[in-house]
């Protein structure tokens, strides 16, 4: 059993050095002759000693410096006896002792890049791999504006539209990576834009799945909760995600952030939708998309049955008679 | 009515056109038939400063006025037609008064002394008439009864246009107007805003009828002077007494109304045309009028066309609210160069536009819709039912009926019904009755 000395990132709490202690005195401070040199503008620039005391044991020792030895209470103290657990501040910077047989918790399985069962290829940790994405994903946007048009202009249009919406990508993107670059010093900007093209893709998948959805099924009760769930999930995961990619959060709070977000989304929207439906509109809604799906797998009614749903928004404009929206 | 109404309003513009329903078609139709060129009047230059010095004081200015401010905010025309001082004149002139009683009252005069108000007897909102009741006996009255005229008989007619002072105006006798449901005559001569209300008369002084509204250059149109002889007969019954609430009357009047306007509706016999590939009613009944429209070629990857049937027959309820429209539109799109996801977006669009009459939240409630895939045949039709309800006369309601015929990847038809004003049970007959007039050539 030997003793090892960590000294402690001031910010990040990570292990800058680490030093297997032996009989010898050991200086720390800012001076370049120490033998562990401490960058921090609070330590003196001969702080500390680290040695033996009468009965064999490490102990760490003032050097009649400034801000002295700093215990966990935060006293000022001048001497104090070195053990496995002890953790001290010197300026700003933490020193803590650990035994050189000190329990771990076991390794973490290494997934090879998978999330879930979702293997994430190596390729998109690439540049050229980003870029992919997001090119493809532009594309998918130009395409599907295309068949949305019917005029001469489909084409420049369909671009024109892509473009803007990469445009909004990449400030969304730009954002997140100066966010990242403040707190992990890292600027992963093509990261984030793939990650948010890959989102808007999928945000498009949906809308046109439902669209299909309510052309087949019109005005079905399970529309409108299953947009809710979809939404939060694709929201909770975008905010998840590039929180993994701009912060030290753990996974949990990652994904509690992202669920809090979708949430306070959801609540905006609920608040709009309810202020709309209130005021007076003289102007009909004639909602959804028609769909060149086959007539014959088309799920239809008899005409009769418009009847039946007269009666029942008669119902509901017959209530709205006394309220003046 | 296709015309606009002789009120005047205190902007000085007409009442009367709805915001959606497709009226510039119409009455740019009517306006290219006739030239405006002068009415020659030979004889009419003896006879009508006659016809004005004898029967000009009859007729009397009516304004309504904002019981609050005092301020003027309609101006009609009325005349006397016993010694009681009863008088009739529009409906419309005096409409505000029905849906506000406590807000609005009716001066007689000229406007500049305080005039004796006059209190609503009777309504006949079908026929744009009402019958009021004067504090004062007036010097002069006409007879009402039956004026024998025939197609080309000078007329002369009476009113305040644009409240400049009582005038006159000389015009022709054209005779009942065809393809209306209810009965109005067309006189040749320029009525103008502010002449509503006001008589038009033989030159022995005659009532032929009563001045409702214009289409501009010379065609203007009277309310029968029968129907005023009803209404005032009605009014003059012995036990008769106004009702307490003018607007039940209204809301009965008009559902009333319904029994014979809307009854044989897209019955079986109702005709059809072929549009494209597809054959859907048109003419629902003799008193609609169908036009068919074709944009000039253009280069387009889609081709449209249009044909629209509507009745002339308006009830005028309240300002910015008229009932009685029944509008029926088919729009035909078709492509070859399109592919069906591009195809369809266009059909999406035409779909989707909101051609739904407007409304004020005064009178109406806001739409709500319900959407369903039907199949009539072997026609699978996508259609929207839009509904909404009257708030001052229960029981009457808008309604429109949207169908798209789907399962063609190169032509779609959106059709559309628009009934304003009806009984529930109309809009729920009608609806069925009309998407099972659609079927293959």
């Amino acid at each position: 059993m030997a003793l090892i000395l960590e000294v402690l990132d001031a910010r990040t709490g990570e292990v800058r050095v680490r030093r297997w202690l032996e009989g010898g005195p050991l200086t720390l401070g800012r001076g370049y002759d120490n033998d562990i040199v401490i960058d921090d503008p609070y330590v003196d620039a001969h702080h500390a000693r680290i040695g033996l005391d009468e009965g064999g044991a490490f102990v760490i020792e003032d050097l009649g410096s400034l801000n002295a030895l700093v215990g966990p209470d935060g006293t000022r103290q001048t001497q104090v006896p070195a053990r496995a657990g002890t953790v001290l501040r010197v300026g700003r910077t933490t020193l803590r002792f650990q035994d050189s047989d000190a329990p771990l918790p076991s390794a973490l399985r290494d997934a090879g890049g998978r999330v879930g069962w979702f293997r994430v290829p190596g390729w998109l940790g690439t540049t050229w791999g980003q870029l992919t994405v997001t090119g493809t994903a532009t594309g998918v946007f130009a395409w599907n504006t295309w068949l949305g048009t019917y005029e001469k202009s489909g084409a420049s249009e369909s671009v024109s539209t892509a473009l803007g919406l990469l445009m909004l990508v990449t400030v969304w993107a730009g954002v997140w990576a100066v966010a990242g670059r403040v707190v992990v010093q890292r600027f992963r900007f093509l990261a984030h834009v793939a990650v948010t093209s890959s989102a808007a893709v999928a945000a498009l998948i949906y809308a046109t799945g439902s669209d299909w959805a309510a052309f087949v099924f019109p005005d079905n009760a399970l529309g409108r909760p299953v947009a809710i769930v979809l939404g939060i999930a694709l929201v909770t995961t975008l905010v998840a995600v590039q929180l993994g990619l701009a912060s030290v959060m753990t996974r949990r709070r990652r994904w509690v952030a992202g669920l809090v977000t979708s949430g306070v989304l959801l609540a905006i929207a609920g608040v709009v939708r309810l202020a709309e439906e209130r005021s007076f509109s003289d102007v009909a809604e004639f909602s959804g998309t028609l769909k060149p799906y086959p007539a014959a797998l088309l799920p239809t009614g008899r005409v009769e049955r418009l009847g039946a749903d007269e009666a029942d928004l008669k119902r509901r404009v017959d209530a709205l008679v006394a309220t003046h929206e | 009515m296709n015309g606009t109404l002789l009120r005047a309003s205190r902007s000085a513009r007409w009442t009367g056109a709805g915001r959606r329903t497709p009226l510039p078609l119409r009455l740019a139709l009517v306006t290219l038939l006739l030239s405006a060129g002068d009415l020659p009047g030979q004889e009419g230059v003896t006879v009508t400063p006659d016809v004005f010095r004898r029967y000009g004081d009859r007729v009397v200015r009516i304004q309504v006025v904002e019981a609050g401010s005092a301020a003027k905010v309609g101006v009609g025309s009325g005349f006397y037609i016993d010694d009681d001082g009863r008088l009739v004149t529009n409906y419309h002139v005096v409409a505000d008064l029905v849906h506000h009683r406590d807000r609005y009252r009716a001066e007689l005069g000229d406007g500049t002394t305080p005039g004796d108000t006059a209190t609503i007897l009777a309504i006949d909102v079908v026929h744009d008439l009402a019958i009021l009741q004067a504090e004062a006996r007036p010097h002069a009255h006409f007879t009402l009864g039956p004026a024998p005229v025939q197609q080309g008989d000078r007329l002369y007619s009476l009113g305040h246009p644009r409240d400049l002072g009582l005038s006159i105006v000389e015009g022709t006798y054209n005779g009942l107007l065809q393809h209306t449901l209810y009965p109005k005559l067309h006189f040749t001569g320029s009525l103008n805003p502010g002449m509503s209300g006001g008589p038009t008369i033989t030159a022995g002084g005659r009532v032929v009828g009563v001045n409702v509204s214009t289409a501009g250059n010379q065609v203007s149109f009277l309310v029968p002077v029968d129907r005023a002889v009803a209404l005032a007969a009605r009014a003059t019954a012995p036990g008769y007494h106004p009702p307490d609430r003018l607007l039940d009357d209204v809301d009965e009047q008009i559902l009333g109304y319904q029994g014979a306007y809307l009854e044989n509706l897209f019955s079986d016999s109702t005709k059809t045309v072929d549009l494209g590939p597809f054959r859907v009613p048109t003419e629902p009944a003799t008193f609609f009028r169908c036009w068919g429209y074709v944009p000039p070629e253009t280069d387009l990857p889609y081709k449209r066309a249009e044909h629209r049937c509507s009745t002339d027959d308006e009830v005028y309820l309240a300002r910015g609210q008229e009932s009685g429209v029944v509008a029926l539109t088919h729009q035909l799109i078709t492509s070859t160069t399109l592919n069906p996801s591009r195809f369809y977006a266009l059909y999406t669009s035409v779909f989707r536009r909101d051609d739904t009459p407007s409304g004020e939240e005064e009178h109406v409630t806001g739409w709500r819709c319900s959407t369903r895939n039907v199949r009539h045949d072997t026609i699978p039709l996508r259609a929207v039912v839009c509904l909404r309800a009257y708030r001052k006369l229960p029981g009457l309601y808008d309604g429109v009926i949207k169908a798209a015929v789907l399962g063609r990847r190169d032509a779609g038809l959106v059709s559309t019904l628009t009934l304003s004003g009806v009984s529930f049970e109309n809009i729920e007959r009608l609806t069925t009755r009309f998407l099972e007039r659609f079927t293959w050539p």
